[in-house]
């Protein structure tokens, strides 16, 4: 007994109900709750919805069929070919957030569409002007330097790499593609050309260097008197002309498209209820500190 | 409440940001007013915890990235993850532990589930974890000040700015801090089972500790090594038997650490990083690395030692931070050394068990040095639970040394 009395745990429980009725159970409690109902109406109001878009993709297993099967030891020799040892992932991922890819948009009107009113004509977009905070524009004039006028592929290259994120997983290993935007119809139009032009950008460079590879060895062959030599040679030149065959056909190369971009059906910001709740915690948080500041001022100093 | 796609959503420095984590704060704001009126807390605690509270909210995207700690948003998706669809995320599945095998539960995971119990309003940010670390760090500290007369000088070991730091970061350093700071205070008090529980979460959040922890519990409980000088030598006979018969399975594991550790930092002339860069170019430095016997270690060891207590060096300083956490390494030496000769510690052979254990622990981490700011963290992180030991063994020492005064003065 002397152990509960020890707690003190009458005394604590009248203290408790002094607490509720005193700080918790008063009028301003509720003025601190419609004051809550009126700010989260202004949050929510002020928000844009946000809508999740994404996609799922996985590696195209034609990459490995080529990868180990062909392309021997000749290539390597004159070209480091092969030298990719990150996986298609890391190829594609390099190809979409490279200026080369965001120049390839741009030219399709994408940069239009992004910062523009979607005019695809190129005297529009490439002179969309470009709008720079009153602190650059300081900045600017202070250190002597000039801003860009107009908006450029530069730009949507940044665009790419803020708003898209394409992630491996390390076990399945699909690769989920995804971004957030207020305009789902567009955000689903842009990262599905994205995806399909990422791996066009991929197959034409593979392409062309095939065709350097091609083109380098006939020369070597040309000039190799070494039977095994030649041999290795013209192995060569059949596999970078099997890897052309392969490429050359509109089926996706460096990836599979395993779910196409789709958007979640209600937005995932801002999250209402749970701005609503916050929001109620904490003004009826301060109503309580108001009242106890109050009550135990004396105290407190 | 949670967010639902918590994977996508980055509240980052928006006013949703802070409203949620507001709303966390006044939860807590709300309990410690609560817990000062029934008397629990002093009024200088009262303030002291509420502006603890309050700090989450100026660390994260307010005076520093929060990509500064990066794990913090693993963690934060784990939570959300499990409170949303009670799966783990998809990152964090991978599980393993040396000791338990590949079927143990990952670390992060368990941390998540451990805070996740906290009932606060919005785990919906990557800050609403740091939260939680909060809650548990107060919890600790009214259950650690009921062994103290003054409160006061208990709330001061609280105010260490690495703690606040570490408290206001969604990782799981103010967890491996609270169970160990538990293990060691119980310990110390010759109460065994908690400890003995508290050695499973240990080896999976973080089995260093575990490992310290551990042989700091067969000292207490086999060995008796707290007790006599005999006692307390047969110790350290009995661990350099140990470690001589099985030198090549520690040699294996310290280098297996030391090489980690190596390769988690390595940058690649190409630019590449971590464990990709040292799989590629890395294995040049292995054999430099690799410590070949065990008077090999004990002289890295022993080397490495202050270079870990000082870090980060002057030269190595390169924000604000780094000054003020070589000045606190300082300080906090200077405390665990003042805390010593003030109440003639010396004279305890708890006092030698502990400090050896810290000992122990902190040159097992000198072996395992790379990174200098995750080793600053990891060195609090031991070190703190150590401190708190030391203070309560101080105030237990003093007692028990007046109250023999006390019994010579009636015998007189």
């Amino acid at each position: 007994m002397s152990f509960i009395k020890q707690f003190r745990v009458k005394e604590r429980v009248h203290i408790l109900k002094d607490f509720f009725f005193e700080y918790i159970f008063t009028k301003q409690s509720i003025y601190a709750i419609l004051i809550s109902l009126v700010f989260s109406f202004f949050i929510t109001q002020r928000s844009i919805s946000q809508f999740s878009v994404t996609s799922t993709l996985k590696e195209a297993s034609q990459i490995s069929q080529m990868k180990g099967g062909i392309g021997g030891g000749a290539a390597q020799l004159l070209m480091g070919a092969d030298a990719s040892a990150g996986g298609a992932f890391n190829d594609f991922k390099l190809d979409m957030y490279s200026f080369a890819l965001a120049q390839r948009m741009w030219n399709q009107g994408w940069g239009s569409k992004v910062y523009g009113n979607g005019d695809l004509n190129d005297e529009y977009f490439n002179k969309i002007p470009k709008r720079h905070r009153v602190s650059d524009r300081l900045a600017a004039f202070l250190m002597g330097y000039e801003l860009y006028e107009y908006y450029s592929a530069y730009d949507l290259q940044s665009y790419i790499k803020s708003k898209i994120d394409p992630d491996k997983d390390r076990y399945s290993g699909t690769i989920d593609i995804k971004m957030i935007h207020s305009n789902k119809d567009f955000a689903i139009e842009f990262m599905n050309a994205l995806i399909l032009e990422t791996d066009k950008y991929g197959k034409e460079n593979l392409i062309q260097r095939s065709n350097e590879i091609i083109a380098s060895t006939l020369k070597q062959l040309a000039t190799s008197r070494n039977s095994s030599m030649a041999s290795a040679l013209s192995e060569t030149i059949n596999s970078e002309y099997f890897k052309i065959a392969n490429l050359e056909n509109d089926m996706p190369y460096h990836i599979d498209i395993v779910d196409p971009p789709h958007s979640s059906e209600y937005p995932v910001s801002p999250n209402v209820p749970a701005i609503f709740f916050a929001s109620a915690v904490m003004f009826f948080f301060l109503s309580i500190l108001f009242s106890f500041l109050l009550k135990n001022k004396e105290d407190l100093w | 409440m949670v967010n639902e796609y918590f994977h996508l959503t980055n509240y980052g420095g928006t006013l949703e940001f802070y409203l949620f984590e507001l709303a966390n704060f006044s939860v807590l704001a709300c309990l410690v007013l609560i817990i000062y009126k029934l008397d629990f807390i002093n009024v200088n605690s009262l303030i002291v915890w509420l502006c603890l509270f309050f700090s989450p909210l100026l660390f994260n995207y307010f005076i520093f990235s929060p990509y500064l700690f990066g794990d913090q948003f693993l963690y934060a998706a784990e939570i959300m993850s499990l409170k949303t669809t009670g799966e783990s995320y998809e990152h964090t599945q991978a599980s393993g532990s040396l000791l338990l095998g590949s079927n143990a539960i990952n670390p992060v995971t368990l941390t998540a589930k451990i805070l996740g119990i906290i009932p606060l309003p919005a785990y919906m940010t990557v800050s609403s974890l740091a939260f939680a670390n909060k809650f548990i760090l107060f919890l600790t500290f009214l259950w650690f000040k009921r062994f103290f007369n003054s409160e006061n000088e208990v709330l001061l070991y609280f105010l260490i700015p690495s703690l606040v730091l570490y408290s206001s970061v969604g990782l799981r350093d103010t967890l491996v801090m609270v169970i160990a700071t538990i293990f060691i205070i119980n310990l110390i008090r010759g109460r065994f089972i908690l400890p003995i529980l508290l050695l499973y979460p240990m080896v999976i959040l973080k089995i260093q500790m575990f490992a310290v922890l551990a042989l700091y519990l067969a000292g207490h409980l086999i060995f008796q090594a707290h007790k006599t000088r005999n006692l307390f030598i047969f110790f350290i006979c009995a661990i350099f038997a140990v470690v001589v018969i099985y030198q090549n399975t520690i040699l294996e594991i310290v280098n297996l650490y030391r090489l980690a550790f190596v390769a988690e930092n390595f940058i690649g002339p190409d630019g590449t990083i971590s464990y990709e860069a040292w799989a590629k170019y890395g294995q040049e430095d292995q054999e430099a690395l690799t410590l070949n016997s065990i008077p090999e270690v004990i002289f890295f060891a022993i080397i490495n030692l202050p270079i870990l207590l000082l870090i980060p060096m002057p030269w190595n300083w390169s924000n604000i931070f780094y000054p003020l956490q070589s000045i606190e390494s300082l300080l906090l030496i200077y405390l665990y050394v003042k805390l010593t000769l003030e109440n003639k510690l010396y004279k305890s052979y708890e006092f030698f068990l502990l400090t050896l254990m810290l000992i122990v622990g902190l040159s097992l981490y000198a072996l395992i040095m790379a990174n200098e700011g995750t080793f600053v963290r990891y060195r609090f992180t031991l070190y703190y639970p150590f401190l708190l030991g030391l203070l309560y063994i101080s105030k237990h020492h003093q007692n028990n040394t007046d109250g023999a005064n006390n019994e010579k003065l009636i015998y007189k």
